[in-house]
């Protein structure tokens, strides 16, 4: 396509003509369309939107708010199903980093991704057919073992199986679903939303559930040699004890305990006051669950400074709402106890000390000691996980599982979540396990894992922002706090219906992602934007015609219209003079490159087809 | 004799006044020390149409000048290019006599990457490619740093200010002083201080005058030129 030099004619070129001919003049018209006029270049070229780039699994967020706000939320639902095999789980619990991430917070309020996320996730659920079989190949005769069927491993088999292999999940307990069932109380993520969640991933056939099998007593580290590959996500599901006098008292249980009892429907007893000691979301949430199984007074005891609580801040205000009372900076020194039975706490006035390391040291102030009656103390002051089964050089000292940065611990044997992370979030677990299941993908077919290639993240400050007008976000209803603690079944936060879905995703700014808006159409003075279909199609740019003006690219409200040197588009080995310069397709939704001429000739051949097939058609006839 | 013509080369209204700023402070240079000097604007091209090609040329010699009442340069051999994709444009190199060429691009980059853009019948001409950043060197304006990071409301300022009715009245500003220095500076021809004397923004030329990369593309391609058999020429005709 490059012609070495300018196609300036023979005739032209006599030394005294000294000159080339202007724009106005005919010849000069030949050379170049509209004149030579263009120095920087309009490009399409899609960015990372925040919100993308801040889920752990990689959901395609821009897109699937782009089709709900159009009302396609089928597709909307098998975009996201492409990274997350349960939105209808993460929609309720996940702690929504991309809403942390979002550009909108710069200008009014985030966008309630995680809503419209769970609208997608109760649309799949509703589905007659499980559109994710058909998504699946044949296995391909490999096959990988899974160790816990929490989110990581619940994933990773789910990933595996779409790429064709054959699964087989260890499970500790009866049921799947780790630390989502044994974790998250029932008011925040409905049994049965878990079941169908579980059951649809179980639902793509040759994914073997073993249960009531713990890796370590009924299998080995030397059996899941066996299997071609490996992944271990066992999470961290013994909490931790807390090393005071009167630990063993009746009536003092570990908050992650009783939150396992009351998720596995098993019957639990709570006292009238209850005492729960830790300052993070565990803690929280046992303290909720607790005043729903009849606690008259709860009191949260934590370390931290209420501004240091971890406990996320809608929570946390819920809590507070609930009649959760906080005592913070403050310590529990011993429990206090009556033939054997807990009857009380002595609690001092404490802070805690951070050094450089991460590590925290709580430090108790003497002399401020005061008792308090109570009948049960929940501790929730972190989890473990014992790891004898796990071969000596491979764990820390921290009791996790070493990796490297692709999440391989040794050989085809890869682990993610909690063990490797420590305490953290479902979405974490969920990407360990895409991540997992992809470069087992890359290990098997005898690829290098190498690092993934740095993204460039759209920033708030390269959107239009004029065109955003200021639109408050649509909170998700919430049943009142007089109503919601009866019940240890009524779920909380309630979904969006379809209008707030749509409204919702329709505050989107589609961060340096075309979204088809027409804008660039529209405002070009040059007609050299052109679109080959009526709405949300594809743009490319007559760089022909274009000159360089750049007003698509001031006015391009998403940004991922970009102004690009003229120089910097030359082609190895050889030099593409401007007058025969041509794009390069780049960007996924606009493409730069389709040669006008090209669309007009299809143009022509399609309307030549019909007037055959007419004509044909009337020869039949006669 | 001594001739010399140069020609600039620019794009319309938003860099016009930078170009007829060069060529105004080479002539009047020429003039002060006692050459025949001439300046000539260009209507040619539609200058009243925003980033389209536009020229303005200055020749000077120590003899009345043969082609006075010829409107454009027949025989440029300096040439400046106030903007750097002018450089793959077009055939600026028009009538001038081979290997002698000598042509200032206003670039951040190697003239090295730049020379990649001539073919050849261009090579053949050019004496000395000389890059210099006279976007970072000059004297910056207000927040934003001069010519090419221009908001559309600084564009549609400069879209009233059509051939000079609304632009300011002295004499070699903004980039056109460290092209004008670094253009002085490779050439050798007028003395930097007389140049120097016809320009406002004194600093903006010095630094252009010192702060540039020359290529002498004449003398490390002598060897293959005269290989091929085509012969350096001295002088412009």
């Amino acid at each position: 396509m490059s012609v070495k030099g300018t196609k300036i004619p023979v005739e032209l070129r006599l030394p005294l003509a000294g000159v080339t001919p202007a724009p106005t003049e005919q010849a000069g018209q030949e050379l170049f369309p509209t004149g030579n006029f263009r120095f920087f270049r309009p490009v399409y070229r899609d960015k990372m939107p925040p919100c993308n780039h801040a889920c752990p699994t990689g959901e395609n967020i821009q897109r699937y708010l782009d089709y709900v706000k159009h009302e396609r939320f089928f597709d909307g639902y098998m975009t996201i199903i492409d990274d997350n095999p349960m939105p209808a789980v993460t929609g309720r619990v996940c702690y929504h980093p991309c809403e942390g991430a979002c550009n909108r917070k710069d200008h009014d309020e985030p966008i309630g991704i995680r809503n419209v996320e769970r609208f997608l996730g109760d649309f799949g659920l509703e589905l007659a057919d499980n559109p994710i079989k058909d998504t699946v190949p044949p296995v391909n005769g490999k096959r990988v073992a899974v160790v816990g069927s929490g989110p990581g491993g619940l994933a990773c088999a789910y990933h595996a199986r779409r790429l064709g292999y054959r699964v087989t999940v260890f499970e500790a307990l009866s049921k799947a679903g780790g630390m989502m069932r044994g974790g998250i109380p029932h008011w925040h993520l409905p049994e049965d939303v878990l079941n169908k969640e579980v059951a649809k991933i179980e639902d793509l056939g040759d994914i073997e559930m073993k249960y009531n099998t713990r890796v370590g007593e009924d299998v080995s580290w030397d059996d899941l040699k066996d299997f071609d590959a490996a992944f271990i996500s066992v999470g961290q599901d013994v909490g931790r004890k807390l090393p005071i006098e009167g630990n063993d008292l009746r009536g003092v249980v570990g908050g992650l305990e009783f939150l396992r009892e009351a998720g596995f429907n098993r019957p639990v007893k709570v006292g009238k006051k209850v005492l729960v000691i830790g300052g993070g979301n565990t803690a929280s949430d046992t303290a909720r669950s607790a005043l729903r199984l009849g606690a008259e007074e709860v009191t949260i005891v934590s370390l931290e400074a209420p501004d240091e609580l971890l406990i996320v801040p809608e929570d946390l205000e819920q809590a507070k709402e609930e009649g959760v009372q906080f005592k913070t900076n403050t310590a529990c020194a011993r429990i206090l106890g009556n033939d054997g039975v807990v009857n009380g706490a002595v609690l001092c006035k404490a802070r805690l000390e951070k050094d450089e390391g991460g590590n925290v040291a709580p430090q108790m102030e003497e002399g401020t000691e005061y008792e308090v009656d109570c009948d049960t103390v929940m501790i929730s002051i972190g989890q473990v996980q014992h790891l004898d089964w796990v071969p000596e050089g491979l764990r820390d000292e921290r009791g996790l599982i070493r990796t490297d940065p692709y999440g391989r611990i040794d050989g085809n044997i890869f682990a993610g979540g909690d063990i490797i992370r420590g305490p953290a979030m479902v979405v974490d677990a969920l990407g360990d396990g895409k991540r997992a299941a992809n470069n087992i993908d890359k290990v098997l077919n005898g690829l290098e894992l190498v690092p993934e290639s740095p993204v460039e993240v759209m920033p708030y400050e390269r959107l239009n922002t004029a065109y955003f007008r200021h639109a408050p976000r649509i909170e998700a209803p919430v049943l009142p706090p007089k109503e919601r603690v009866t019940d240890q079944k009524m779920e909380v936060t309630l979904a969006y219906d379809q209008e707030q879905a749509v409204g919702e995703s329709d505050r989107c700014m589609s961060c340096g992602v075309c979204n088809g808006c027409d804008n660039c159409y529209i405002v070009c003075p040059d007609v050299s934007v052109v679109r080959d279909q009526r709405e949300n199609g594809h743009y490319s740019i007559r760089t022909k015609y274009c000159k360089g003006c750049l007003v698509c690219v001031q006015e391009c409200p998403t940004g991922c219209l970009e102004k690009v040197p003229e120089l910097d588009f030359d082609e190895e080995g050889d030099v593409t003079r401007m007058e025969t310069a041509f794009s390069v397709f780049d960007g996924s939704h606009a493409t730069q490159s389709v040669p006008i001429a090209k669309m007009h000739e299809e143009a022509i051949a399609e309307y030549d087809a019909s007037r055959r097939a007419k004509v044909d058609a009337g020869k039949g006839e006669k | 004799m001594i001739y010399h013509e140069l020609s600039v080369w620019t794009r319309g209204i938003i860099m016009d006044k930078e170009a007829r700023d060069v060529a105004n402070c080479i002539a009047n240079a020429a003039a002060k020390v006692g050459f025949h000097s001439q300046m000539i604007s260009d209507y040619v091209d539609d200058p009243d149409r925003t980033n389209c090609l536009v020229r303005k040329y200055a020749r000077f010699s120590d003899e009345p000048i043969e082609f006075k009442f010829i409107y454009e340069n027949p025989h440029p051999n300096w040439v400046v290019l106030v903007e750097e994709t002018l450089v793959k444009a077009v055939n600026f190199f028009r009538g001038t006599a081979d290997g002698s060429g000598v042509l200032v691009v206003n670039s951040a980059r190697e003239p090295e990457y730049l020379l990649k853009f001539l073919p050849e019948y261009m090579l053949q001409k050019l004496s000395k490619l000389v890059a210099v950043d006279a976007v970072s060197l000059a004297e910056q304006q207000g927040s934003s740093p001069w010519m090419f990071v221009r908001d559309l409301g600084q564009l549609a300022y400069d879209r009233m200010s059509t051939e000079g009715a609304n632009e300011r009245s002295a004499v070699g500003i903004g980039i056109a002083a460290p092209l004008l220095g670094a253009l002085t500076a490779a050439t050798g021809v007028l003395e930097l201080d007389v140049v120097a004397d016809t320009v406002e923004e004194r600093d903006a030329f010095y630094r252009g005058a010192e702060n540039h990369r020359v290529l002498d593309y004449a003398e490390t391609h002598k060897h293959m030129q005269e290989a091929a058999g085509s012969p350096v020429a001295g002088t412009p005709a």
